[in-house]
């Protein structure tokens, strides 16, 4: 059977070399500590022969070689605990150190990498792989040095009883055989239970997600039926599993009782002749006790050694990938001045497959501070259009330029401090709402955080929060309603004081009677700022001085609100397609954790929807 | 690796419910006791024979090799051989045995686990974490099976080695296994200490790794933000101390625990220097014979061995019991909408009549609805509007019985949903499912095919039967047109299909139980247009000649219904239809103004 990954691992084998030979000193340590413990350990069955042969059975003194044991054993005792410390200390810091060079490395990849690459890929990539590394690293010193004591241990056997010797390690190297056989037959059958776990996983995943769907149609014994398949087939394959193990691990410990009985027979024999002494015969018969772990220990090493090389493989995958959008050599910058933020996108063309471009001749000239509501039905680019502004992707052709600098000849810091972005999606870290509203000046003062929340419209909940401006917010934190989340980006962008500031859909996530409060707090930041929003409700559209009507990847109309509605037919419809979408109130699906959320959101509805009746109706 | 299991404090069970766990596991492994037995069995003859091998080297010395008696050396190494052997063949038995026995028992208990979980009401999975819930039944169950395979054999025959063993000494030499047991009480004392240090430093390690996985994720996903704001070097500092932190972590567990394995192997060695001046000394005197000193040498090293392995197999084993003792929580917890043992039988047709009716969510102090009542007529159709929270989806699982009404706190009432005049809580949920059928929010779809996801609703439904629920929605020729028709595999969770057809398998599922009720609650998420059209019509088509009650979030929805209740803060605000209510001036004139502003002029 020959294995699909081994013509591969050539390259993972250099790759592991290169990562090992930063930590040289370290390991060489290790091996250091390591081969002291084998000396000890090596030392204690000659010893105790020479006990047995002088101090019992001679006339030597007892105490002496008694004493030279236990001095053995201090030694022994001492480097394996010193080795264990080294190799860990060695293996984990291997750890620590890629996936730091891992993690820093992704945040300076482009976005179209991101798009790419499912979340659970890259955790793998700094986490499960990384730790198949280090269970291979950890090993490096304990094997090395168990190796110098199966040598040892040989040499000892064969100067001291060299026929003996070889009848009693016959057996051993075929521990090896078959320990190295088992690790190969394993591992698929424990990848197959792993797999049958998954699918159980699946099944109990899909079970619980869609629970209303098998409550509301009482199919409960359609899954149970689903899930005791499953069951059974984790029961059949780790039977399997269990065969294999029965087929070799009993074997494996039976062949080293070989090599003792062979001792035991044959040197018998010669101690009743007298060409041995009974000292010999329980040297031998330590000895080959304490190669019966080395030994398997190599075979597995070796597998360890080969699963490390191939996770070394992926995880280099992703350090070697360069980023697409980087720096230019010599960055321009930005002119200073009050009248600052002009916007030109022109004749751009972009497509995140080139073949098919999603935006083509597309042209705005945005004049500094002033607004612009882009608008456009699903997919016709509309995100696509800010992502290339802020550079999260290059253009195909054309140019996209700042106070009419191209955007590729700025610092990408620069860049995207000059650009601020309220995503449709409001991704809050897992950090103090101070920390998340002043993420792009982490050196804010409160005063500025304040400010900033005070204009987004968010001082008085976070005021409200247990622990206002410290409570902890993120998905391990403190869950706030839609409205509450899009303010605090807000007043994340509002820190950045950005020349040009983006509201991508900010007000997508909230009901459209919601919509006003943020829509106030987006009036006030958008204040003599140049602003491009996304929108799709007349509300929010009307904050904007002009329409610019994105159809077929290119600015199809531009005018006012009014203008458009009454002369484009393209521009009502992508509206109304809007508007069906729209819904009146809100889901009220149990929250999750009805004692924590429940009131606080039940009594921001019910505040809120005060306010909307008394504003809109009196309008 | 088998230490890296720890269990917190809160988790640890005491000894009366650890006793009532395994009780409880002994029960549900009633299939297979006998495998058990028989493991149990084969264990104690597997570490008879190991102990067999220095009691025979040992009758070899003294009575064969010291006397020059060839004959007597040559018999015992045929003895040795055979036991081996026989060693051998216990072995093999021993983990077919063992492992049939332990996956029997775990696939029993996830068959149990499930079906149980199944039978608890929604509001028991409102109240639980849906990863908790998975997780109990997957990593749980999953790390009780990496026990069964390697540890509890291990712990089992460590166990019964070093009693064993102990004996054996004892019978052969007392005054050596007093020596050795002098040894004893270090090992067991440095052991305890072991486990209890090195328990809370994996723990701690445990929660690192939690932490760093996070930080690593949010990252990952908010590597956008990250960007936009230029903050990539500030946030990789962030993750290069929590990484840092966990480095430190894994190095304190280290530093607890490298200590204890370098005093078990000094341990070991020392007691064999022990063994050589005390055992030599009594050699001299004529008490011992030389073989006794060559099997305790060789004892010894099997004596702290198993010492090592129970203290490190300990945290493992508390780990699990407090995993079954969970696992037990789910199984043995009682369902709150249970089936009464004698239901009355439901009409084919009725009103719904919902009666000062309280419900409140467990754990929340506050009612989520509170005295509501309203008749909603057959044939009906009923449009429930109000803002987030105010409890117009709940009302509406209500009289689905998705949920039973609660005791109110004001009035003591409980107060009561009838069909056709039948309290809902009377009637079996099979019958009450063929009546009422809710159709979620969104269509969810488990992985097989649209046929099997479609059958979902009635499992003995025949392909006719679905084809024909898929045309009375007009939904038949569009899924049909799929290569594999309706055997096309939908892929987990129907990422094979559109959010529009999710929902049309949805509707389809309600039109093949051909309800009397139909309980709606109306999707918020966006369509493309052209789905959304062929979903109306679907729609429309399965609520006509039905009584239907909607979780309203569109305008043309509300005006199409009969009658609207607008539910504010858990009350019945008010009930009328739209003309009604837009005269009457109220909430639902207000809110119903604001939409009208929110549409765009065509």
């Amino acid at each position: 059977m020959s294995r699909p990954d081994k013509p591969d691992t050539a390259e993972g084998w250099l790759l592991l070399r290169r990562t090992l030979a930063e930590q040289k000193w370290g390991l060489v340590a290790g091996v250091s500590i390591g081969l002291a413990w084998t000396a000890g350990k090596v030392a204690v069955p000659q010893l105790t022969k020479l006990g047995i042969d002088r101090g019992i059975e001679g006339n030597g003194s007892l105490a002496l070689w008694a004493g030279l044991v236990v001095a053995a054993g201090v030694i022994a005792g001492l480097f394996t605990a010193m080795r264990r410390w080294v190799a860990f200390r060695e293996s984990r810091w291997t750890e620590t150190r890629l996936r730091e060079r891992i993690f820093s490395h992704l945040l300076t990849l482009h976005s179209g990498y991101h798009d790419q690459m499912a979340t659970g890929q890259l955790m793998s990539r700094a986490s499960s792989d990384l730790q198949q590394l280090q269970a291979f690293v950890v090993m490096i010193p304990i094997t090395l040095s168990n190796v110098a004591m199966i040598l040892a241990v040989v040499v000892l056997l064969i100067t001291s009883q060299p026929l003996l010797a070889i009848v009693a390690l016959a057996p051993l190297p075929l521990v090896n055989v078959l320990a190295n056989r088992f690790s190969r037959r394993i591992h698929p059958a424990v990848l197959a239970v792993q797999a049958e776990q998954a699918q159980l996983a699946t099944v109990v995943e899909e079970t619980v997600s869609g629970i209303r769907v098998i409550k509301g149609f009482g199919a409960e014994k359609v899954r149970a039926e689903k899930l005791k398949v499953e069951a059974d087939d984790i029961r059949r394959v780790s039977m399997k599993a269990a065969r294999i193990r029965s087929n070799f691990l009993p074997a494996i410990d039976i062949l080293p009782s070989l090599g003792l009985i062979a001792v035991l027979g044959m040197g018998g024999h010669r101690v009743i002749d007298g060409s041995m002494t009974v000292g010999d015969l329980v040297k031998f018969n330590a000895y080959i006790t304490m190669l019966i772990w080395p030994l398997r220990n190599i075979g597995m090493t070796v597998a360890l050694g080969q699963r490390a090389a191939v996770a070394l493989m992926r995880v280099n995958e992703v350090l070697s990938t360069p980023s697409a959008i980087v720096d230019p050599p010599t960055p321009k910058r930005l002119p200073a001045g009050d009248r600052v933020g002009a916007v030109e996108f022109d004749g751009v063309r972009f497509g995140y497959d080139p073949a098919r471009p999603l935006l083509d001749g597309f042209s705005v000239s945005i004049p500094a501070g002033h607004a612009v509501a882009l608008v456009g039905a699903t997919g016709s680019g509309k995100s696509t259009v800010v992502r290339l502004l802020s550079r999260f992707h290059d253009v195909d052709d054309g140019a996209v330029r700042i106070d009419g600098i191209d955007v590729r000849d700025l610092g990408l810091h620069d860049l995207r401090s000059a650009v601020g972005i309220v995503f449709e999606d409001t991704f809050l870290f897992h950090d103090t709402v101070s920390a998340n509203i002043g993420f792009a000046r982490p050196d804010s003062s409160h005063e500025t955080i304040e400010r900033a929340a005070r204009l987004a419209g968010a001082h008085d909940f976070v005021m409200r929060l247990p622990e206002g401006y410290d409570t902890m917010l993120g998905e391990r934190g403190y869950s706030l309603s839609g409205g509450q989340r899009q303010r605090i980006a807000i007043a994340r962008a509002i820190v950045s004081d950005p020349r040009v500031l983006v509201l991508d859909d900010a007000t997508s996530a909230v009901d459209p009677s919601k919509e006003h409060e943020i829509r106030d707090a987006m009036a006030t930041v958008m204040e003599g700022r140049t602003t491009i929003v996304i929108a799709h409700r007349p509300g929010t559209i009307a904050l904007a001085d002009t329409v610019v009507l994105l159809d077929e990847g290119r600015a199809a109309a531009v005018g006012t609100h009014d203008e458009l509605l009454a002369t484009n037919e393209r521009y009502r419809q992508v509206l109304a397609a809007w508007a069906v979408r729209d819904d009146v109130g809100d889901g009220d699906q149990p929250v999750a954790t009805p004692e924590e959320t429940l009131d606080e959101a039940t009594g921001e509805s019910a505040r809120t929807r005060a306010v909307v009746t008394s504003d809109e109706g009196g309008a | 690796m088998w230490g890296m299991n720890a269990v917190s404090d809160e988790d640890r069970l005491d000894r009366g419910e650890t006793l009532g766990v395994l009780r409880r596991a002994y029960q549900v492994a009633s299939a297979q006791r006998r495998f058990i037995r028989l493991a149990l069995g084969l264990v104690v003859l597997s570490t008879m024979v190991t102990l067999a091998g220095p009691t025979l080297v040992r009758y070899a010395i003294d009575n064969g090799i010291k006397k020059g008696d060839g004959g007597a050396l040559n018999a015992t190494v045929v003895v040795y051989v055979c036991i081996v052997l026989f060693g051998y063949v216990v072995g093999r038995l021993q983990f077919v045995t063992l492992n049939r026995a332990g996956e029997g028992f775990l696939r029993d208990l996830r068959v149990l686990t499930f079906q149980r979980m199944q039978r608890q009401s929604m509001a028991f999975f409102d109240r639980e974490k849906a990863g908790v819930l998975v997780s109990r039944m997957t990593a749980d169950i999953e790390s009780m099976g990496e026990l069964i395979q390697f540890g509890l054999l291990q712990f089992v025959s460590a166990f019964l080695l070093l009693v064993l063993a102990s004996i054996l000494l004892v019978v052969m030499s007392w005054q050596l296994a007093l020596v050795a047991f002098l040894v004893m009480p270090f090992i067991f004392a440095a052991s305890i200490k072991f486990q209890r240090m090195s328990n809370q430093a994996y723990l701690d390690v445990r929660e690192r790794v939690g932490d760093n996985l996070s930080t690593l994720q949010e990252g990952i996903t908010g590597v956008r933000v990250v960007q936009a704001y230029g903050q990539e070097v500030e946030y990789s500092k962030k993750f290069h101390r929590t990484n840092r932190r966990l480095f430190r972590s894994h190095m304190h567990s280290v530093r607890v625990s490298t200590w204890y394995f370098g005093l078990v192997e000094f341990a070991g060695i020392a007691a064999t220097g022990l063994i050589i001046g005390v055992g030599g000394w009594l050699v001299h005197r004529g008490s011992v014979t030389i073989g006794t000193i060559t099997a305790f040498v060789l004892l010894l090293a099997n004596l702290f061995d198993p010492v090592q392995q129970l203290s490190q197999l300990y945290n493992t084993m508390q780990s699990s019991a407090a995993a079954l003792h969970k696992l037990f929580g789910i199984i043995d917890a009682v369902p709150d909408v249970d089936e009464v043992t004698d239901p009355k039988p439901l009409p084919r047709r009725g009103e719904i009549d919902v009666r000062e009716v309280t419900f409140a969510y467990q754990g929340s102090t506050r009612p989520a609805l509170e005295s509501v009542s309203i008749t909603v007529g057959d044939g009906e159709r009923l449009a429930l509007v109000g803002p987030t929270g105010a409890g117009k989806s709940t009302l509406a699982k209500l009289m689905a019985r998705l949920y039973d009404p609660t005791r109110s706190p004001d009035s003591g009432l409980t107060g009561v949903v009838r069909f056709g005049g039948v309290d809902l809580r009377d009637a079996s949920l099979t019958e009450l499912r063929q009546r009422i059928v809710v159709v979620p929010q969104e269509g969810f779809c488990f992985a097989g095919s649209i046929l099997e996801n479609v059958r979902i609703a009635r499992a003995d439904a025949t392909d006719v039967e679905i084809e024909r629920a898929l045309a009375s929605i007009g939904a038949l020729s569009r899924f049909q047109a799929f290569p594999d028709g309706l055997h096309t595999e939908v892929r987990e969770r129907g990422s094979r299909l559109s959010a529009g057809e999710r929902q049309l398998v949805a509707l389809a599922r309600a039109a093949l139980v051909d309800p009397a009720v139909l309980v709606l609650d109306e999707a918020t998420s966006n369509l493309d247009p052209g789905t959304e059209a062929e979903v109306e019509r679907a729609l429309e088509r399965l609520m006509s000649g039905r009584t239907v009650v909607v979780v309203a979030h569109r305008l043309s929805t509300v005006r199409r219904a009969d009658r609207i209740a607008v539910v504010d803060d858990g009350r019945l605000a008010e009930l009328g239809t739209h003309d009604e209510l837009v005269v009457l001036g109220g909430r639902y004139a207000a809110l119903a103004d604001a939409w009208e502003k929110s549409q765009p002029t065509v």
